[in-house]
């Protein structure tokens, strides 16, 4: 095993369990932070290796993903397989795997591990979770486990700081020694009924051999009363409790999202502000100072912004993954969610993206099962976001008039506020039925889903989790906007503008003509039969798409196109200036006003139900792995709000709104 | 012969058989749900659906479709 420079090579240890079996804790234990992260080669499964050296052997641990299963039924399944056996491109056959397996759910755990001992590759089992199974009267006897298995098996509690030394001791010696004898399934399997198929009569053998084994190592000792985990559970997924703790629990973690995270957002916008200023005083004005300031830094700010709400959501998400609580939320929520094609594991992706789309599209990383996570990701835009809160805001104030309806105290733009809440939710569920009907149509997806026992998380694990969400997605999908943002500001400021001569120009003005003589103020007036349809004029269709980097550019962009220079519609005043000038717009030439309730009303379906966001198709794009998706989401949401947009629209006119 | 899907909340039953050759029906015998195994079902989503079943010594999540995947005798 030594390499050509004299130097041994590092040896390759797989790392396979069953999920919550505390994999990730005793990968963490064992290799630290990961020295790489990435997928395998044409899937999205997660690739993940860590190096730790032991007794001067450098050991290579590539952490598989969670399974209960070999059988290779999904990509998960099957980049296990793959990686064990050696078939898996870039990764060289492990010289030894180590199955991680729950001492208080033990014979579902030896399933697995049968399988792999049948591979014949030199196998470790570490045995965790042994404090947990203790307080719930079980203890496993890992020395006669180890005789039946033919393999060492070591118990190990990381909290504890048990066992993780022995199990380096066990891996580096394990892969020098021979396999140990596949296990002895063949009296079994001919006892079974041979009019099954195979792989059922495979799973009925395997636990006819487990029963005997367990009946073996495991010991019982009487304990009256239940379990600590058995209590917290029986509130957890009770009717009234269980649904209050779990609104309560949402209600942090959204608010948590939309609110704790704005601090950190303003610190970071403050702190880009202040670099740019920096780079403005330094540079003269010029092409290369605006490409600094206006496209480079304002990127860089724009990616960098979403950091606070994707590692406060993956705090989160760590913690109740950590504790059991994850799959439980799925639990309470499957049944509304179901009816849509979707599953309960959508529900925290779908919620969170009521704050941003992006996180919430990261988040689908908890749904193991592929078709709904790629529902989840596809729906999740349409959640309002709170980029859209400031337009649905200035519009209602503007144009809804106050009127009340049916109560007093029922206004009319509260009403049509939460109108467009519902109209993205009603539309995600009608989206994710059709599709779940037609595209992703096949047999139904299975919904077994273990809930763990309730436990502590471990820090390590939970700051690994925010580390490598926040991580990925600068170095991912962060590097993508930034160059989309970049794009998108040359589209925005060149060609330069040609100033009509003798005229006297405010710098406002003449911001306003640079973006109108523009690139995309040239898209904006060349898609104006596009657009006057849904009552807009080409200034409206060039603030749509001057918004593509990110929706809530698009006031800001109006205030530019209205010849209101850089106005904070934000602000009080910003805000009052802009629905001024909205106000008083008129199309080209004519007296008409442009805006109006139904033009209003059809802006604002337009932005509920569009995909002007780059970031979050960026985002879409790295978590599928594929550039079809976000091309489809942006076709489908942006077909949907015309199409919106145009019936609003034609029903208010025709009304007289 | 009964399905899961029939077992009230806190009632246990026997597993007679999972039959279904589906991907559904073999990824509940892999979780455990073998004949001759005790289950019990510990409770019930608010909204009706998933089950919570206690099976093998752990908690599992199935829904009723699936329950119904599965012959019990009590
Ligand atoms: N009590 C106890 N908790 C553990 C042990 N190992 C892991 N955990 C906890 O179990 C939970 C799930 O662990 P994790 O490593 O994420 O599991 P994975 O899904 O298998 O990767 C976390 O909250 C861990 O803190 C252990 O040996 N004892």
């Amino acid at each position: 095993m030594t390499e050509p420079g004299g130097r041994e090579r590092p040896l390759i240890v797989a790392l396979v369990g069953n999920p919550n079996t505390g994999k990730s804790t005793l990968f963490t234990a064992l290799a630290g932070i990961p020295t790489r992260i990435g997928n395998y080669p044409g899937v999205t499964v997660e690739e993940k290796v860590g190096r730790f050296s032991h007794h001067g052997r450098d050991v290579d641990l590539v952490d598989l993903p969670g399974t209960y299963s070999l059988r290779a039924q999904s990509p998960d399944e099957q980049v296990a397989v793959d990686v064990l056996c050696g078939r898996m491109r870039g990764v060289p056959k492990p010289d030894c795997a180590i199955v991680v397996v729950d001492a208080s759910n033990l014979a579902r755990n030896l399933f697995l591990t049968s399988q792999v001992l049948d591979l014949g590759l030199p196998t470790v089992v570490a045995l965790t979770l042994g404090d947990l199974a203790a307080e719930r009267g079980i203890t496993v006897d890992a020395d006669s486990l180890a005789r039946r298995l033919g393999c060492p098996v070591i118990p190990v509690v990381v909290p504890q700081g048990v066992g993780v030394s022995t199990l380096r001791d066990s891996v580096v010696g394990a892969a020098a020694a021979l396999p140990p004898p596949p296990p002895a399934l063949a009296a079994h399997l001919a006892d079974a009924d041979a009019e099954r198929p195979p792989a059922a009569r495979d799973a009925i053998a395997r636990y006819a051999w487990i029963d005997g084994i367990a009946a073996d190592v495991i010991r019982r000792s009487d304990r009256t009363g239940r379990s600590r985990s058995e209590a917290i559970d029986a509130i957890l997924t009770h009717r009234v409790w269980g649904t209050l703790v779990f609104a309560m629990v949402m209600l942090a973690l959204f608010t948590s999202i939309f609110r704790l995270a704005s601090p950190a957002m303003d610190l970071i916008s403050a702190g880009m502000d202040g670099v740019a200023a920096q780079v403005e005083a330094s540079l003269p004005e010029g092409p290369l100072r605006s490409l600094l300031v206006d496209g480079v830094l304002a990127g860089v700010g724009g990616v960098v912004v979403f950091v606070p709400q994707i590692a406060l959501l993956f705090l989160f998400i760590a913690i109740l993954e950590g504790c059991g609580y994850l799959s439980r939320a799925a639990f309470l929520m499957d049944r509304l969610l179901v009816g849509a094609g979707l599953s309960g594991k959508s529900f925290i992706p779908l919620l969170s993206s009521f704050a941003c789309a992006i996180p919430g599209i990261m988040a689908a990383r908890t749904i193991e099962n592929r078709r709904d996570r790629l529902l989840t990701i596809l729906v999740a835009p349409l959640m309002s976001c709170s980029a859209r809160l400031p337009v649905y805001l200035l519009l209602c104030g503007a144009f809804v008039p106050d009127a009340a309806v049916v109560f007093p105290w029922l206004r009319l733009p509260a009403v049509v506020l939460v109108a467009m809440y519902a109209l993205g939710v009603i539309v995600a569920a009608a989206v994710a039925f059709g599709l779940s009907r037609t595209v992703f149509r096949g047999p139904p997806q299975p919904f077994v889903m273990e809930l763990p026992g309730w436990r502590w998380p471990q820090a390590a694990v939970v700051l690994e989790r925010v580390r490598e969400a926040a991580w990925s997605f600068l170095k991912n999908a962060g590097t993508l906007i930034l160059a989309m943002s970049i794009v998108l500001w040359a589209l925005g400021t060149y060609p330069r503008p040609v100033l009509p001569a003798g005229g006297e120009f405010t710098e406002a003005e003449a911001r306003g003509e640079a973006l109108r003589q523009s690139f995309l103020g040239r898209a904006g007036r060349a898609i104006e039969p596009l657009v006057k349809p849904l009552g807009w004029d080409w200034r409206l269709g060039c603030a749509a798409l001057a918004s593509f980097p990110a929706r809530e550019v698009v006031l800001g962009t109006l205030g530019v196109i209205y010849n209101l220079g850089d106005v904070d519609p934000g602000d009080e005043e910003g805000g009052t200036m802009l629905v001024r000038r909205l106000k008083a717009a008129t199309w080209d030439g004519t007296e008409r006003k442009v805006f109006s309730l139904p033009v209003a009303l059809s802006i604002m379906v337009f932005f509920a139900l569009c995909a002007q966001c780059a970031s979050t198709l960026a985002v879409i794009g790295r978590e599928t792995g594929s550039w079809v998706w976000p091309v489809v989401t942006f076709a489908y949401m942006t077909s949907l709000a015309w199409l919106g947009a145009f019936a609003i629209y034609q029903l208010g006119t025709a009304l007289g709104w | 012969m009964q399905s899961l899907e029939e077992i009230g909340v806190g009632q246990t039953a026997s597993i007679a058989d999972v039959p279904g050759a589906d991907a559904v029906s073999l990824r509940l015998l892999e979780m455990g749900l073998t004949p001759g195994v005790r289950v019990a079902v510990v409770g019930r989503a608010p909204l009706g659906d998933p089950v919570e079943l206690e099976v093998r010594g752990y908690r599992l999540s199935i829904r009723r479709r699936e329950a119904a995947l599965v012959t019990v005798t009590t």
